[in-house]
């Protein structure tokens, strides 16, 4: 995967050093690349967002399964 | 040591000269650039912390002749151990005649001509083979009715090219049929239409010791280009597939010195678009990522041994400015009177 790959600084920029592709990601947006990265699923990522964040399991799923859908347009889940 | 450079238009569309010339500087003070320069207002002639003496030459169409006489004038009256050639218009006649200048103890470290000639368009598919990358669908045409069906069956938008120098997207017959008309007149037969591949541009200029072993690589990715398409903005990549490919280019080939490799790349899917068989006028970018290739092959050059070392650091920005050198006309009048700076 990709995005494994992706070297992101703590103001969320996301450099990718095999295409010198870079992306803008915020908070959340780092969260969910690093567990991805570290093979999490979406639904224990969700549950990590939840107790990290003021947000609901379900909602955090969804936007989680959005932003992947967005990583695979980017060609960074390959 | 004395070494001269040419190609030290640094303008808006710039030739190496100038970094390969502070390559040098950078890594050891004690060398002496000499500019070759076409012009007398080219920017490398009034750069005097890069150039330390510049003098005018004929132009390369002119034949050898003169250029050769100009160097053993340089020798003659400043000195001159090397010249590292970086413009394409004249690098055919250094290669010809390295044999001529060595004996006349002016080093060079250039491909033969055979390995010249792999640049040349028709032979990239062959090239693009051996390494294992592909080469786009390309047809070879001489004539208006081979143009227009070239361009049917390629479809448009697709590329009009020359077999060495100029390339223009043509959206239509028409379009195709005037950029044919303009590479022919300029630069002759025969003319290319190549398909549009999709994917992003990235390039890696190299050194090869002639033997099959690399000097360095360096790739990198475009990030902003001028109208022109020079780089502007660029940043280091660790391309493994790209660098390997660049590797078996050398192994496969024994390059012996500088080049460029273009190519579209797509995922693991890489395309050739071309390879200049000198260095990038970006060659300072590589210095200042790690990887100084003018001082790998100024060493190579007079056998010593060289630092090989290909690490770098993905990451690395380039991002080129503008500058404005205020000086007496005196010294334009100086290069233009005599042909020379007073250096």
């Amino acid at each position: 995967m990709r995005a494994k790959n992706l070297a992101i600084n703590q103001n969320g920029f996301a450099f990718d050093p095999d295409t010198g592709e870079s992306f803008t990601v915020n908070e959340t947006g780092k969260f969910v690349i690093e567990a991805l990265s570290k093979g999490m699923d979406e639904k224990d990522i969700a549950e990590a967002l939840v107790k990290e964040y003021d947000v609901q399991e379900d909602e955090a799923l969804n936007d989680i399964l959005d932003f992947k859908e967005r990583l695979g347009l980017y060609g960074l889940l390959s | 040591m004395i070494v001269a450079v040419s190609g030290i238009n640094d303008t808006d569309n710039p030739g190496p000269g100038i970094g390969v010339a502070r390559s040098l500087k950078e890594s050891d003070a004690s060398i002496k650039t000499v500019g070759l320069s076409y012009d007398v207002q080219d920017p490398g002639n009034y750069m005097d912390f890069v150039i330390d003496k510049s003098y005018l030459l004929t132009y390369p169409s002119r034949g050898w002749e003169p250029i050769y006489s100009r160097l053993l004038y340089i020798k003659g009256t400043y000195g001159l151990d090397a010249v590292i050639p970086t413009l394409d218009a004249e690098l055919p006649q250094y290669i010809k005649y390295q044999d001529e200048l060595a004996a006349a103890g002016i080093k060079t470290f250039l491909p033969n001509s055979k390995q010249f000639e792999l640049r040349s368009k028709e032979n990239l598919k062959e090239v693009s083979e051996t390494i294992g990358i592909v080469y786009p669908r390309t047809k070879k045409v001489y004539n208006i009715d081979q143009l227009t069906e070239a361009v049917k069956e390629i479809g448009t938008p697709c590329i009009v090219k020359g077999n060495y120098y100029k390339a223009y997207k043509a959206g239509s017959v028409p379009e195709a049929v005037y950029y044919f008309t303009e590479i022919s007149n300029e630069w002759g037969f025969p003319i290319l239409v190549q398909e549009i591949v999709k994917g992003e541009e990235m390039n890696v200029i190299g050194a090869g010791d002639g033997e099959g072993g690399v000097l360095g690589l360096v790739a990198i990715k475009k990030m902003t280009t001028t109208s022109l398409g020079k780089i502007w903005n660029g940043v280091t990549i660790k391309h493994e597939r790209l660098l390997s490919v660049a590797e078996s280019f050398v192994k496969s080939y024994k390059w012996r010195g500088p080049f460029e490799l273009e190519c579209i790349v797509d995922g693991d899917n890489i395309i050739m678009i071309e390879i200049n068989p000198r260095f990038p006028a970006w060659v300072y970018f590589a210095t200042g990522a790690g990887i100084n290739l003018p001082k790998r092959l100024l060493d190579t050059m007079f056998g010593k041994e060289c630092d090989r070392d290909g690490e770098y650091e993905a990451g690395v920005m380039m991002v080129r400015y503008t500058y404005e050198i205020v000086t007496n006309i005196h010294r334009l009048s100086t290069l233009a009177t005599k042909g020379e700076s007073d250096g």
